[in-house]
C-alpha cells in the first residue's frame, strides 16, 4: 500500500514533576489581596518561631527520655509498658516496678515508668517526665485524676503528651465506637491543642497490645522532638532507678533500725549538670546533703562503633534492657560491691540445685568463716620474689574487717567520693601489687534484697585502699605539679591541663624521660632511688608557677602565693615550751593593708620607668608599636586591620624557617579562613550574613555550647567534674546522709524516688508572694490562714497562705476568701523558689476526697524577708459632750499615749461628718478633742479607719509522703473543724457569737422648727408644707342627697347593665375552666410519659457509676487483677 | 524531716572582710568571722568596718548581724538585697571608695534599683577614687550586661582630712549575669585621665598634666587628659588634688592608676607615680587590670552555667584569697592556665570557670 512511514510518535513529554502545589493556582489576582497573603505568610512565621532556649543536655550523650505511662487503675498501663519493653528488647517482663530503661535506637534511650493513682506520684512524675502517655478508658471516658494530672502538668511546664485510648473492644456497636472515639478525642483536644496525637489501643493479645499498634506507637516515639523546659534546663535532677541503704549494720542494730540512715541512689542525671556540693531534695522525703557522687560505667549504653560491631544476632544479647527493681538482669556493678541476683527466695537448702558456676561462688562465700586476715595471715603469698617474709596485715582497720563494716562507712562519710573516684582511676593505671593483691581476695559477692539486704554481709575491698584515697586533698587536681613528681609515679602525663610546662621541663631532661605506662607493678623502679636528687635538679627549670594548685591545694598565705616564698612553718615556734612566746605578724594580725583595692606599687618599682628602654619594651602593647613583639598572642585581633596583616605574617616564617613551620603553617591557614570569611561577610550577599535576631541569639547560644565543651575537652572526668559539675546523661550513685529510717523501712518501688538538684537561694526559707487564682473545678473557695499544700519547684508542702489583692497600689490588703474568677496574691512563709515558677496548690492530698484536688494554680511573684499586708481596723467611739464643730470623745482608746499616736488622723462618723483627732483630755483615760466639719450628734458613732500589719504564720511543713507506709494518705495539719469533727469534740460556744433578736428602742425625732423671720425668707420649694388634715367633716360630706325622677331612672339602668355584665364574666370563666381541665389532663400524660424516660436515664447513669465503683472495689481487692469482659 | 540548718562558713583575721560579707549575701551563706585584731592594742572592729556592716544592714532585709561584746567576732547570716533610696555617712578613716567597691558588687542583684548617696572623703590612697570607679569599675560592669541606667555622680569632692564630698550611685536591677568571653587584650589605643584639685591653685591641675603627658606622649597621641576643678561648696572641706588616669585598648581593656596629693610632693611627682603605676599597669597584661580582678571573677562565677573565660594578668594576693573564698561560698574553682603557654615570658593567665547559673532572686516579676 503506501510505503511512507506512519508518522513518528511524539516522543513523550517529560512529566514535569508536581512538587507541592500549583504556583499559579494559588496566585492572587489582585495587589491588594496579594499584600494581604504576604503579611499572613510573614506572621504565620512569626508565630512558628519560639524564645531560643539552652538546651543544657549534651546532645551527643543524651540521658534517656522518661516516659511515664499515667493512668487510673484498670486502663492497662502495666500491659502497654510490657508491650513497649517487649517491642524494643524482646524481652517479657514479669513484674514491673521503678523504672525501666531501654535503647530504642542509635541516639535515644527510652526509661517507662508507670505512674500509680496516687496525687503525690503523679505531681512528681509530673515534674520530671518528658513524654507522658495518658492512658484513657475508652469505654470509661475521662476520670478526675487524669485532668487533675493535667493541670499539675501546666503549672510545672508541659511535657509532650500522648494520648492512648484503650479498652476500645468493650464497645461492640460500630456507631458508638466512632461516637466515643470523636468525643474522647475532642476533649483530649481541648485539654492539650488541637490535633494532639492520641492512640487507639483495640484489645489484647496474648496479654499484650496488638504489635502493629505498639509498633507505631514505638515509631512516634522515637521521633517526638523535646522542647527545654525552664525549671529542668536550670535544675540537676534523676529518676533512681536504683536504691540501697548503706547504713553500718552494727548502728542499726543498735539503734533498732530507727537510727538515720545512709542510702545510695543511682540514676541517670538529667537537668543540668549537678555540681560539687549541692544539696538536694527528694520530693517526699525532704533536703538531704548529698555525701558524695560517683560516675558509674552505663548500665545501659547507647550503642557506639565498637557495640555495633560485637553484635551478634542472638537476640539476648542485642537488647538490654535496665530495671533493677524489676529484677531483671542477674548482675549489676557498684563502685565497690557486685551484685547478684538469685531469684526467687533464697535460702540455704537450695545448695542441692545450684545450676551455674557463680551461683555456686556465691554459695562458698557464704561459708567463709574466718576474717581477711587471718586468711591472709595463713596465705604464703610473697609481694615479690625477693621478698623476705610473706605479706602481713598490719593495718589496724583491717581487723575490723570480718564482722562490722565501720571502718569503711566511716571513711566513706568523711572522704569525699569525688576523691575517691579520682584515686580509683589511679588505681586503675599503677596500682603497686600490694594493693593488687588485696584487691583480688577481697572481691566478694553479695545478695541484695529487694532493694537493700536483709543480710549484713557487704562485700569489702581493702581498708587500706579506701584509707588511702580518702587522704588525698579535696579539690581540684589539673596538674602534674612537681611535688607531685616524687610520690605519685603511677600517673601519666594525659588529662592534666596545667601541666604542660612540666612536662616540658621533664622532657628536657632527657634523662628522666621514660614511658611510665610500660613499667610493670612488680618490678622496682630503680630510678627511684634519686628521686628527691632528681627533683631538685629539675625544679630550677621550671620556671611557671601552678596557679591552680598553689591557690587551691597549698595553704600558703595569698602574698606568698603571689610573691613565691615558701610556707612558713607555725609548728617551729609553737613547738618550744617557754610560757610566753613572741608573736608573729601572721596575715591575720596585720594592717589594714590587703583590704584595700588600690595597693600602690612600692617606689623602687615606680623608678625604673624613668629608664626610657623599660618605656620602650613596652611599646607594643600600644597601637603605635611594631605588632612582632607578641605577633601570635595577638594574631587574630589584627585581622580587622585588613590585609597587610596577612602579608606581615606571611614574611613571618621566612625569618624562621624550618623550625616550626607546619605550626606555623596550620595559623596561617586558619587566619587565612578568618580573613576570607570577613571578605564575604562584606562583599558576598550582605543579607545572608546579616542574620535576624532569631538566628543571631540561636547562634550564639550553639557557639556558647560549643565553647563549653571544648573548654574541658582534654581534661579527665574526674577533674572536669570537681570545675563543671557531673554532667547530664552520666548514670551516677548518690550517696545521701541522714536520710530518715522510715523511708528505708517503708520504701515502694512503685512511687518514683526524685532527686531533684536545689540552687543555693532555694535552700533559704523566707516569705514568697504568688499570683494565685483559685482552680475553677475546685468547689470550695479558699480561706486566708487555712492550711494548703503547694507543690512548688521540686518541692510539696503545707503552709498557711494569707490572700491579699492591691488596694489602689496602696496597700496590700487582706482578703478573707479568694476572689471567684479571680487572682490574687497570696503571701507564705516556706522555701524560696525563683521567680516565674508555676505551682498548684491542694487542699487534701488523700485519694478519699471526691471533687476535683487541684484548688488553685499561680505563679510566684517575690521573695523576701518581710511582707507589708495590712487588714483594716476600725476604732469606734462615742462622743461625750459636743460643741460647735468641736466634740469630746471617749471609748475609742484606752490611755493618753494612744491618743497621741493618733494625733492628726482622720476619723468620721456613720452619718458622714469628717473629722480629725486633736489632742488628748486629762480626764477620762483615753479620751480626745476631735473637730468635725459639723456638729455631731451625741448619738453618732465616731470611727476611726486604720490598717493592721499581718504576717502569715511562719508554717512549713513538708509533705512526707514517701516515708509513710500508706504513700497516699498522707495528712498535714488539720483544720480545727477537722480536728473537733474526728475527735467528736463540740465547737465551743461563745455567749457573744449567738444570733439573737436585736431590741431596739424605738427613736423619737423632734420636729424641725424653721424659724418664722427665716420661712418668709426662704423660696416656696424650700418653705415647710405645714398643712393640718381637716378635723371637721365638710359640707360636701354631711349633706343628703335627692334624686330626682330621671336620674334615679339612669342609676337603675346603669345597675341593670353592670349585672348583666357580671352575669356574662362568670358564664366565661366557667367556659374557660371547662377547657383548662382539658388541658390539664393532657398535660398530666405528658408528663408521666417524660417521668418514665427520666427515670430510664438515671437508671443507665447509675448502671455506669456502679461499673466504676465496682472497678474501684476490685483495684483494692488486688491491684492488678485483670478487668473482666462486660 | 526539717531543712538541714545552713551551715555557717568561719574565717578568721579582719583582712578580706568585704569580699567574704559580699559573697555571704550573695551565695546566702551566713558566715562567722573571728579573731578580728584579736591580738592588736586595740582590738576588734575599726569604724569603717562597723559602718560598712550598718550600711549592709540598710541595703539588705532580714540580715541578722552580731557583733561580739569585744568587736573580735561577727555572725552576719544574710538576708535580701533590697536596694532603693539609701544614704549614708562614711567615717573619714576610709574614703567612700570603700563602700562602693563593696556595694558594687551587691546593686545589680537587688529587689529595687538602688540610688545610694554616700557622703565623706572622694578619693584617698587606699581604695579606689570615684573617678576611677566612675571610668573604670562602672565600664566593667557592663561587660556583664549591666549597663543601663549605671551611673555615678560626683556631686562634691571631698579630701582627706575632713572629706566633705558626697557621690550618688546609680544602679539598675539585672536577673541574669552575661557570661564573659573577653580572652583578647588589644592594644592601647586611647589615654584618658582627670586631674582634680579642690581648695588649691587650679595652676597645679595643669601641672600635673603637662607632666603626666611628657612620659605618655610618646606610646600614644589620642591623650585626653581633663582638668577638674571643684570651687566653693562643692569642693569639700579640705585642699587636695589627684590624677587618675585610664588606658583603653582596642578590645575595651581597661588599665588604670591614679596617685594622691601628699604633702610636700610637687604635684609634677605626684603626675609621675601615677603615669608611672599605670605604665606598670598596663605592663602587667591581661584585659582586666589588677584592681578589678576580683570584681570581674565575681561576675564570671555568678554568669550562667556556661564557661566563661578571662585573660587576666598575675593575681594579686586579694584575688588569691578571694578565689579561695569564692570556692568555699559558691563551690566554684577557675580553671587557670598560662594565656599562651608558647611564650615563656608571658605572665598572663587564662582564668575560665563555669558559672553557677545565680540568678536575682530578688527581683521581683512584674
Amino acid at each position: 500500500m503506501d510505503d511512507n512511514p506512519h508518522k513518528a510518535h511524539r516522543p513523550a513529554k517529560a512529566k514535569t514533576k508536581q512538587t507541592g502545589f500549583n504556583e499559579k493556582a494559588f496566585a492572587p489576582k489582585s495587589g491588594r489581596r496579594a499584600d494581604r497573603q504576604g503579611r499572613r505568610n510573614v506572621e504565620r512565621d512569626q508565630t512558628r518561631l519560639h524564645v531560643p532556649l539552652v538546651n543544657r543536655t549534651p546532645e551527643d550523650h543524651p540521658p534517656p527520655v522518661i516516659v511515664a505511662v499515667v493512668g487510673p487503675p484498670g486502663v492497662g498501663k502495666t500491659t502497654l509498658v510490657k508491650s513497649l519493653v517487649k517491642r524494643y528488647t524482646k524481652q517479657t517482663l514479669t513484674e514491673l516496678k521503678g523504672p525501666i530503661t531501654v535503647v530504642s535506637g542509635k541516639r535515644r534511650r527510652l526509661t517507662f515508668m508507670e505512674c500509680n493513682n496516687d496525687l503525690s506520684s503523679m505531681i512528681d512524675m509530673g515534674k520530671i517526665a518528658d513524654l507522658v502517655l495518658l492512658m484513657v478508658d475508652g469505654s470509661f471516658g475521662f476520670e478526675m485524676e487524669q485532668f487533675e494530672f493535667l493541670n499539675i502538668l501546666q503549672s510545672h511546664g508541659f511535657p509532650k503528651v500522648i494520648g492512648v485510648l484503650t479498652h476500645l473492644d468493650l464497645i461492640k456497636k460500630q456507631e458508638t465506637l466512632r461516637n466515643t472515639k470523636k468525643t474522647l478525642k475532642k476533649r483530649f483536644w481541648t485539654e492539650i491543642y488541637q490535633g494532639a496525637k492520641l492512640f487507639y489501643l483495640s484489645g489484647i493479645l496474648n496479654g499484650r497490645y496488638p504489635d502493629t499498634e505498639i509498633q507505631n506507637l514505638s515509631r512516634f516515639i522515637s521521633v517526638i522532638k523535646f522542647r527545654p523546659l525552664v525549671f529542668r534546663n536550670t535544675h540537676p535532677y534523676l529518676l533512681a532507678d536504683r536504691f540501697e541503704d548503706l547504713t553500718p549494720r552494727e548502728e542499726l542494730r543498735q539503734s533498732k533500725g530507727k537510727c538515720d540512715r545512709t542510702v545510695t541512689v543511682y540514676g541517670y542525671l538529667r537537668g543540668t549538670n549537678l555540681r560539687h556540693g549541692m544539696k538536694v531534695h527528694i520530693p517526699g522525703v525532704g533536703d538531704l546533703v548529698v555525701n558524695g557522687v560517683t560516675v558509674l560505667s552505663d548500665p545501659c549504653p547507647l550503642p557506639d562503633a565498637d557495640s555495633e560491631k560485637k553484635r551478634k544476632l542472638s537476640e539476648r544479647k542485642k537488647l538490654l534492657v535496665h530495671a533493677p527493681m524489676s529484677d531483671v538482669g542477674g548482675v549489676t556493678f557498684d563502685k565497690d560491691a557486685v551484685w547478684v541476683n538469685v531469684s526467687g527466695s533464697f535460702t540455704r537448702t537450695m545448695a542441692t540445685d545450684i545450676k551455674g558456676v557463680g551461683e555456686r561462688m556465691v554459695m562458698d562465700l557464704q561459708d567463709v568463716d574466718g576474717t581477711l586476715e587471718d586468711a591472709v595471715a595463713a596465705s604464703q603469698i610473697k609481694l615479690l620474689g625477693t621478698s623476705e617474709g610473706n605479706i602481713l596485715t598490719n593495718d589496724p582497720q583491717g581487723v575490723a574487717l570480718g564482722e562490722d563494716r565501720e571502718g569503711n562507712s566511716n571513711s566513706d562519710d568523711q572522704g569525699n567520693d569525688w576523691d575517691t573516684n579520682s584515686s580509683s582511676d589511679e588505681d586503675d593505671e599503677g596500682r603497686s601489687s600490694f594493693d593488687e593483691s588485696d584487691h583480688n581476695d577481697d572481691e566478694a559477692f553479695e545478695f541484695p534484697g529487694s532493694y537493700g539486704r536483709s543480710t549484713a554481709r557487704r562485700s569489702q575491698r581493702s581498708v587500706g585502699d579506701l584509707v588511702s584515697t580518702d587522704q588525698l586533698p579535696q579539690g581540684v587536681e589539673y596538674a602534674d605539679s612537681d611535688s607531685d613528681l616524687g610520690d605519685d609515679t603511677g600517673r601519666s602525663g594525659g588529662g592534666t591541663f596545667g601541666g604542660i610546662d612540666d612536662d616540658e621541663g621533664f622532657l628536657n631532661h632527657g634523662k628522666f624521660q621514660m614511658d611510665d605506662d610500660e613499667m610493670e607493678p612488680e618490678d622496682f623502679p630503680q630510678w627511684k632511688n634519686h628521686i628527691a636528687e632528681n627533683a631538685a635538679l629539675i625544679r630550677p627549670r621550671v620556671a611557671r608557677k601552678d596557679w591552680m594548685q598553689m591557690i587551691y591545694q597549698s595553704s600558703l598565705t595569698p602574698s606568698h602565693v603571689v610573691h613565691g616564698e615558701l610556707q612558713r612553718h607555725p609548728e617551729e615556734s609553737s613547738h618550744t615550751d617557754e610560757l610566753f612566746t613572741i608573736r608573729q605578724d601572721g596575715e591575720v594580725d596585720g594592717d589594714d593593708e590587703d583590704d584595700r583595692a588600690s595597693a600602690s606599687l612600692p617606689k623602687s618599682d615606680l623608678r625604673k620607668w624613668a629608664s626610657g628602654e623599660v618605656l620602650d619594651s613596652i611599646r607594643h602593647l600600644f597601637i603605635t608599636g611594631s605588632g612582632l613583639a607578641h605577633g601570635d598572642s595577638h594574631g587574630l585581633d589584627e585581622v580587622g586591620d585588613g590585609f597587610e596583616d596577612l602579608e606581615e605574617h606571611a614574611a613571618v616564617p621566612e625569618t624562621n624557617p624550618g623550625a616550626d613551620s607546619e605550626a606555623s603553617i596550620a595559623i596561617q591557614a586558619a587566619k587565612k579562613k578568618e580573613l576570607k570569611r570577613k571578605f564575604d561577610e562584606q562583599y558576598d550577599e550582605p543579607e545572608t550574613c546579616k542574620p535576624d535576631f532569631y538566628d543571631q541569639k540561636k547562634h550564639e547560644i550553639s557557639q556558647q555550647l560549643e565553647l563549653n565543651r571544648m573548654e574541658f575537652e582534654g581534661v579527665d572526668d574526674v577533674s572536669r567534674a570537681l570545675v563543671v559539675g557531673h554532667t547530664p546523661g552520666s548514670y551516677v550513685r548518690i550517696e545521701l546522709a541522714n536520710v530518715p529510717c522510715e523511708m528505708v523501712d517503708n520504701f515502694d518501688p512503685t512511687y518514683p524516688v526524685v532527686v531533684g538538684g536545689l540552687l543555693p537561694a532555694e535552700e533559704r526559707l523566707g516569705f514568697v508572694q504568688v499570683r494565685i487564682k483559685r482552680h475553677r473545678w475546685f468547689s470550695k473557695t479558699l480561706k486566708t490562714n487555712d492550711p494548703l499544700v503547694l507543690s512548688i519547684g521540686w518541692r510539696r508542702f503545707q503552709t498557711i497562705p494569707i490572700y491579699s489583692l492591691d488596694d489602689h497600689s496602696i496597700r496590700m490588703r487582706m482578703l478573707k476568701y479568694t476572689p471567684e474568677h479571680m487572682h490574687c496574691y497570696a503571701t507564705f512563709y516556706g522555701p524560696v523558689a525563683l521567680p516565674n515558677t508555676g505551682f498548684c496548690a491542694f487542699n487534701s492530698m488523700s485519694s478519699e476526697v471526691a471533687g476535683f484536688r487541684v484548688s488553685a494554680t499561680g505563679v510566684v511573684l517575690d521573695v523576701d524577708r518581710s511582707t507589708k499586708i495590712v487588714k483594716k481596723l476600725k476604732l469606734t467611739g462615742v462622743p461625750y459632750k459636743v460643741f460647735k464643730n468641736t466634740a469630746f470623745v471617749k471609748d475609742m482608746f484606752n490611755s493618753a499615749l494612744e491618743v497621741t499616736k493618733f494625733e492628726g488622723a482622720n476619723i468620721r462618723t456613720v452619718s458622714g461628718i469628717r473629722g480629725q483627732v486633736k489632742k488628748a483630755l486629762s480626764k477620762p483615760d483615753g479620751a480626745f478633742r476631735a473637730t468635725f466639719e459639723d456638729k455631731v450628734l451625741m448619738s453618732d458613732i465616731v470611727f476611726l479607719r486604720a490598717w493592721y500589719t499581718i504576717q502569715p504564720r511562719k508554717f512549713y511543713n513538708p509533705v512526707t509522703s514517701l516515708l509513710l507506709s500508706d504513700k497516699s494518705n498522707w495528712t498535714g495539719m488539720r483544720l480545727t473543724g477537722q480536728v473537733r469533727r474526728e475527735d467528736g469534740l463540740k465547737t465551743p460556744l461563745r455567749a457573744n457569737s449567738t444570733y439573737k433578736r436585736v431590741e431596739r428602742p424605738g427613736r423619737r425625732f423632734n420636729t424641725l422648727k424653721i424659724p418664722r423671720k427665716l420661712q418668709a425668707t426662704l423660696p416656696f420649694a424650700s418653705k415647710p408644707k405645714l398643712m393640718k388634715s381637716q378635723k371637721r367633716q365638710t359640707y360636701t360630706l354631711r349633706r343628703a342627697v335627692v334624686m330626682e325622677p330621671e336620674e334615679k331612672k339612669a342609676v337603675v339602668l346603669l345597675q341593670q347593665m353592670q349585672a348583666l355584665r357580671k352575669d356574662q364574666v362568670a358564664r366565661r370563666r366557667a367556659k374557660q375552666e371547662e377547657r383548662r381541665a382539658v388541658h390539664r389532663t393532657k398535660m398530666e400524660k405528658e408528663e408521666e410519659k417524660k417521668g418514665e424516660k427520666k427515670k430510664e436515664e438515671r437508671k443507665e447513669y447509675m448502671r455506669v457509676a456502679g461499673v466504676k465503683s465496682k472497678r474501684e472495689s476490685e483495684r483494692e481487692e488486688g491491684g492488678a487483677r485483670k478487668r473482666r469482659k462486660t | 524531716m526539717a531543712q538541714p540548718a545552713p551551715t555557717v562558713l568561719t574565717f578568721s583575721g579582719h583582712n578580706y572582710l568585704r569580699q567574704r560579707l559580699v559573697l555571704s549575701i550573695l551565695s546566702g551563706k551566713p558566715v562567722r568571722i573571728d579573731k578580728i585584731r584579736s591580738n592588736d592594742k586595740n582590738p576588734g572592729l575599726r569604724d569603717f568596718e562597723v559602718s560598712l556592716l550598718r550600711l549592709l544592714e540598710k541595703v539588705t532585709n532580714g540580715t541578722v548581724i552580731e557583733i561580739s561584746y569585744t568587736g573580735t567576732s561577727i555572725l552576719v547570716k544574710p538576708g535580701v538585697i533590697y536596694g532603693g533610696n539609701l544614704t549614708h555617712d562614711c567615717p573619714l578613716s576610709r574614703s567612700v571608695g570603700y563602700y562602693l567597691e563593696t556595694i558594687i558588687m551587691l546593686a545589680p542583684f537587688s529587689k529595687k534599683p538602688m540610688t545610694l548617696t554616700l557622703r565623706g572623703i572622694t578619693s584617698d590612697d587606699k581604695d579606689l577614687s570615684v573617678d576611677l570607679i566612675r571610668t573604670v569599675t562602672l565600664p566593667h560592669l557592663q561587660l556583664f550586661g549591666i549597663s543601663d541606667g549605671l551611673e555615678l555622680r560626683i556631686k562634691k569632692r571631698g579630701a582627706r582630712p575632713l572629706g566633705g564630698g558626697e557621690v550618688q550611685f546609680l544602679c539598675p536591677v539585672i536577673k541574669l549575669v552575661k557570661t564573659l568571653n573577653f580572652v583578647d587584650p588589644g592594644k592601647i589605643k586611647r589615654i584618658r585621665g582627670i586631674s582634680h584639685a579642690v581648695r588649691v591653685s587650679p595652676q597645679f591641675s595643669n601641672r600635673m598634666i603637662e607632666s603626666c603627658r611628657s612620659v605618655l606622649n610618646r606610646f600614644v597621641p589620642d591623650i585626653y587628659l581633663y582638668s577638674d576643678v571643684y570651687k566653693g561648696e562643692d569642693s569639700g572641706k579640705s585642699p587636695g588634688y589627684a590624677l587618675s588616669l585610664v588606658a583603653e585598648s582596642t578590645t575595651s581593656a581597661l588599665h588604670c592608676a591614679e596617685a594622691i596629693s601628699e604633702p610636700g610632693v610637687s604635684p609634677e611627682d605626684i603626675a609621675l607615680v601615677a603615669t608611672r603605676s599605670l605604665l606598670a599597669e598596663i605592663s602587667n597584661g591581661g584585659c582586666v587590670d589588677r584592681k578589678h580582678q576580683s570584681l570581674v571573677l565575681l561576675m564570671m562565677v555568678l554568669g550562667s552555667e556556661d564557661v566563661g573565660r578571662c585573660r587576666l594578668g598575675e593575681p594579686t594576693p586579694r584575688t588569691v584569697q578571694f578565689l579561695r573564698d569564692v570556692r568555699d561560698f559558691f563551690g566554684t574553682s577557675f580553671k587557670i592556665v598560662p594565656a599562651d603557654p608558647d611564650n615563656p615570658e608571658s605572665t598572663e593567665l587564662l582564668f575560665s570557670c563555669y558559672g553557677t547559673g545565680f540568678v536575682n532572686i530578688n527581683k521581683s516579676v512584674a
